[in-house]
């Protein structure tokens, strides 16, 4: 089972950023539904899963808010902002041409 | 956007607190072991597979602190003051550093502020960038100098330029006034200052009217004149002064920094109020000095082959003999100004840059050293988890701390050490009276002691202890030893480069006072008179007032010679004319050419006795000759040899100018040869010379004249006495009296002041690579206690213990001063244009610099080599 160490640099940031477009959502929740639409590849090692948020709200592209959770406990939610959707959309693009730029070299290497 | 940058500055300022973290680690937590317990877990095996799970919380919180944009500026501030704990935990090191690099960054800071106005600082004119010098170079006068009768032409056809001007030269003027005063009055076009881009502080320019002959006597004062004669009254201008007796209005004040293109010294402007079709008719007319701005996009290349048609135009009025010898000169007015300064600038520069490399090179070094000691402490704090770029950024801080901290120390000792300068710098280096530390010269320290930091602290920085280095017994200092052995003999090296650059010029500097002059300077007093062109305005009264003085003082106290001249030996200003103006009759002139040029004095009978110039042939010049109708000259031997080889010179009968209508050119008769005397200054050429007579009759005669007294007592008696007979003659007459031993002294105080900075340099220097030297080799003993404690016991001798330090020392001095050799050798080249009789690869300076080199390090080694051999054994083996 890959690491989160394994992840390219950066790919984890991109995933974060995927995640929050349906919903505003918590650490946990994030950890939870990307490892759920990764089919269990990605087990995201809950350790650096939360200094990348922190670096990424630093970075104004997610704000975060104190919200009252579904059990009703209070947590800690995470909603994209307007330049961090501007940057998940660069970001993709990128990650699709590398992945297709990776894809190439495996197909006629 | 605003909102996101606020709340960016927010955690910039505050960041998060830590119990933000926690608690959303806490809920974490408690989510998982929710789940876990519906995967059917016990809670307490769910929790403990949570944490499990989630790994080190205290990692994900200093993680989580370390994304904090100001993270940066936490650790900084953690680093200066483990830096600050460091310097007060050792302060004899840290005085060391820091007194290192105040001597390196203060020296550097210093010769900084002298050569920034001589090699980069803008001129004090508007765009002075496009401000060139403009004009003929002439065998005579190798600076370059317009002609009335070209100049014009050339004004009116140009295409280079925006706009080109001129000035005719400053002349001694009298403000004749309730309080007269001797100023200096430049007589400039109107278009002078637009042209240099300069505008009166208060008042205006001359106008195109004011420029004509006969047109209203305006002024413009310099700044100086403005504050010590009218205390900086803005009321200045309208005022009426009399300057030679005009009555001339002050029309405006030059700003504080101004100054002539050409650096004369200006108390007045005057406009030069040519008769413009005169000077064009005049060929080629008088000297003038020409200014121009390029007009933008144009290159001083592409200005020079634009003018090249008027240059030939110009060559057409000159006199045939120069025709092949004068060229075309275009250059920037800052290339005009520091011709003869800026290759000292530049050696300068370069040796105290050395001085500084030797001194970062030696803190390096000390740093080295300490650091080997502090192998251990490294080592755990990387054990501790430190990485590598936080050790390196921490040791870096360090060196920023001590390198700011030399800075500050160097900025004070630049002060100190440029009023050493200016107090031991001869009059008459313009350059030096406007160095002065100001914002940029500190940001060139702060620039300094920044690259310093870097320099000191990134060696010492790139290491990481390894772990072997916790166990206490350790041999891995060799790495730093290699370095630091490096670092020894670049320091070697270099201040061999700087040794042998002041053993050449102190060996030139030597020759150049050594020399024979050709005459005895001894018990001579001269005195320089000038007379006013109001109160003396025809050559009679010129002449008459000089005689009278000459009763005057002929026959005075103790003296024993008394001499009227217009120049004196052996430098300075003598009037010349050209080789081939001097003509014998029956003989062709000269086919082509100037023949280069000549020097010529007015002197009375007595010049050669009272300076002691030896006649090689005839009498020289005879009282009775004073009062003759005929013409008489004494011609050098050099000249003599070059007009008569290999005849008698004597009795030989020659014109002095050439060329010019026969009315003019009277027959001279040759009454003596006199030995050759040096006459271009101290290291300057000799030029062949001639003495006419100053007879009794008022064409020999004009304003100025050098009085040369013999004396037999003490100059002080002689000088005041001729003060007060000057004085009853004319008590307005400016007098400059001086011996000419004084005379000649001032001549060589210009190579005097450079040989003893470039001394104090290469001094500097030396005592820095010994220290460092020394440093390294009590390290090496220091750290070999041991080792020479064994090979004692097993048997060594004193003889070998010393032979082992010697030859550890002399690995780094042989290569050292070999490269330093090679080095030299390839740098001295530069040096040749101020070298006066050395050749730049002398070979004794050199072996003598080498040997000396050697012995000085030598000598630093001798403590730590004695320490040696007092090893105690028994004590050295015990310890540890």
């Amino acid at each position: 089972m890959p690491q989160p160490t394994d992840l390219l640099q950066g790919t984890l940031d991109l995933l974060i950023l995927r995640t929050l477009v349906p919903e505003p959502m918590h650490g946990w929740g994030i950890a939870q539904r990307i490892q759920q639409a990764s089919q269990e590849v990605f087990q995201i090692g809950q350790g650096s899963l939360y200094p990348a948020l922190h670096r990424l709200e630093y970075k104004g592209w997610i704000q975060a808010d104190w919200k009252a959770s579904e059990n009703n406990r209070k947590a800690k939610y995470y909603a994209l902002t307007r330049t961090g959707k501007k940057q998940l959309e660069a970001e993709i693009e990128s990650w699709d041409r590398l992945a297709g730029a990776v894809a190439l070299v495996l197909e006629q290497a | 956007m605003l909102n996101e940058f606020l709340a960016r500055l927010r955690f910039f300022i505050s960041g998060k607190s830590y119990g933000e973290v926690d608690e959303e680690v806490r809920f974490h937590l408690d989510q998982q072991t929710e789940a876990n317990i519906g995967a059917g877990m016990s809670r307490e095996e769910a929790r403990r597979q949570a944490a499990i799970a989630f790994g080190g919380v205290e990692r994900a919180r200093e993680q989580c602190r370390e994304e904090r944009p100001g993270y940066w500026l936490e650790t900084f501030v953690q680093d200066a003051r483990y830096a600050v704990r460091g310097v007060r935990r050792n302060p004899a090191f840290s005085l060391t550093v820091v007194l290192t690099l105040m001597l390196g960054i203060g020296s550097t800071t210093a010769v900084f502020s002298v050569v920034d106005p001589i090699l980069f600082r803008s001129l004090p004119y508007g765009d002075s960038s496009r401000l060139v010098s403009v004009g003929l170079v002439a065998p005579i006068e190798p600076q370059e100098f317009m002609l009335g009768g070209s100049y014009y032409e050339w004004q009116d056809n140009q295409k280079p330029f925006t706009a080109l001007t001129s000035e005719i030269g400053t002349q001694p003027c009298d403000l004749t006034e309730s309080n007269p005063a001797r100023l200096d009055c430049a007589r400039v076009e109107g278009n002078f200052l637009p042209t240099l881009g300069v505008s009166p502080v208060i008042g205006r320019n001359f106008t195109a009217n004011e420029d004509r002959p006969n047109g209203p006597r305006v002024a413009l004062i310099s700044y100086g004149l403005w504050l010590s004669r009218f205390h900086l009254d803005p009321g200045v201008v309208g005022k009426l002064i009399r300057i030679d007796g005009h009555t001339t209005e002050i029309i405006g004040v030059l700003p504080k920094d101004f100054e002539m293109p050409r650096l004369q010294a200006a108390d007045v402007l005057l406009p030069q109020a040519l008769y413009v079709a005169a000077e064009r008719r005049a060929d080629p007319g008088h000297p003038m000095w020409a200014f121009a701005r390029l007009k933008p996009g144009v290159s001083i290349e592409q200005a020079k082959a634009e003018l090249e048609p008027l240059f030939e135009y110009s060559l057409r009025l000159a006199p045939a003999p120069f025709r092949k010898e004068v060229h075309l000169q275009v250059r920037s007015l800052r290339d005009r100004q520091v011709h003869d300064v800026r290759l000292a600038a530049w050696v300068l520069l370069g040796l105290v840059m050395a001085v500084l490399l030797i001194a970062c090179a030696n803190v390096t070094s000390l740093l080295l050293a300490r650091g080997a000691s502090r192998e251990k402490e490294l080592a755990v704090r990387s054990a501790l988890g430190a990485s590598r770029m936080r050790l390196a950024r921490q040791a870096l801080t360090e060196s920023f701390t001590l390198s700011v901290a030399g800075g500050v120390a160097g900025c004070l000792f630049a002060g100190l050490l440029l009023r050493l300068f200016i107090a031991m710098a001869p009059d008459g280096m313009p350059f030096l009276s406007k160095a002065r530390i100001d914002p940029r010269i500190l940001a060139f320290a702060l620039a300094t002691s920044l690259l310093c930091a870097v320099f000191i602290g990134l060696l010492p920085g790139m290491r990481k202890a390894g772990a072997e280095a916790l166990t206490g017994r350790t041999r891995t200092t060799m790495r730093h030893a290699v370095l630091r052995r490096g670092l020894v003999i670049a320091q070697i090296a270099v201040s061999m480069v700087l040794l042998a650059g002041g053993a050449l010029l102190a060996h030139s500097f030597w020759n150049l006072e050594k020399q024979s002059l050709g005459m005895n300077a001894e018990n001579i007093v001269t005195a320089a008179i000038s007379l006013g062109q109001t109160s003396y305005p025809t050559a009679e009264s010129q002449m008459a007032f000089f005689q009278r003085l000459e009763r005057n003082l002929r026959y005075g106290p103790g003296i024993t010679q008394f001499v009227i001249s217009d120049s004196l030996p052996p430098g300075g200003y003598h009037r010349d004319t050209i080789y081939a103006a001097l003509r014998v009759d029956g003989r062709p002139a000269l086919a082509s050419g100037t023949g280069g040029p000549v020097a010529y004095r007015w002197v009375t009978p007595e010049y050669f006795r009272a300076l002691q110039i030896p006649m090689v042939q005839g009498e020289g010049f005879m009282d009775e000759e004073l009062t003759s109708n005929d013409h008489f000259v004494v011609l050098s031997k050099s000249l003599a040899d070059r007009i008569f080889p290999e005849q008698n010179a004597l009795g030989q009968r020659l014109h002095l100018a050439g060329g010019a209508p026969a009315a003019n050119d009277p027959t001279y008769t040759v009454v003596g040869v006199a030995a050759d005397v040096k006459n271009g200054g101290l290291a300057g050429g000799e030029e062949p010379e001639y003495y006419r007579l100053r007879r009794q009759r008022a064409e020999d005669w004009d304003r100025s004249s050098v009085l040369i007294l013999k004396t037999t007592l003490p100059p002080d008696a002689t000088e005041s006495w001729i003060r007060s007979q000057a004085a009853l003659l004319d008590p307005t007459v400016p007098v400059d009296i001086k011996t000419l031993s004084e005379g000649v002294g001032k001549m060589a105080d210009r190579p005097r002041f450079e040989t003893l900075l470039v001394g104090f340099f290469a001094f500097t220097g030396l005592v820095l690579a010994v220290i460092g030297l020394y440093g390294v080799i009590s390290f090496f003993v220091v750290q070999r206690t041991q080792e020479i404690g064994i090979r004692m016991a097993v048997g060594a001798s004193r003889a070998d213990i010393l032979r082992l330090v010697l030859g550890n020392a002399l690995r780094l001095i042989v290569p050292g001063v070999c490269l330093g050799l090679v080095l030299a050798m390839a740098l001295s080249r530069v040096l040749e244009s101020l070298l006066f009789n050395v050749a730049p690869h002398d070979p004794v300076t050199f072996a003598g610099v080498a040997g000396l080199l050697i012995l000085v390090a030598l000598l630093a080694t001798l403590i730590p080599a004695s320490s040696a051999i007092r090893v105690n054994p028994t004590v050295a083996l015990r310890c540890d």
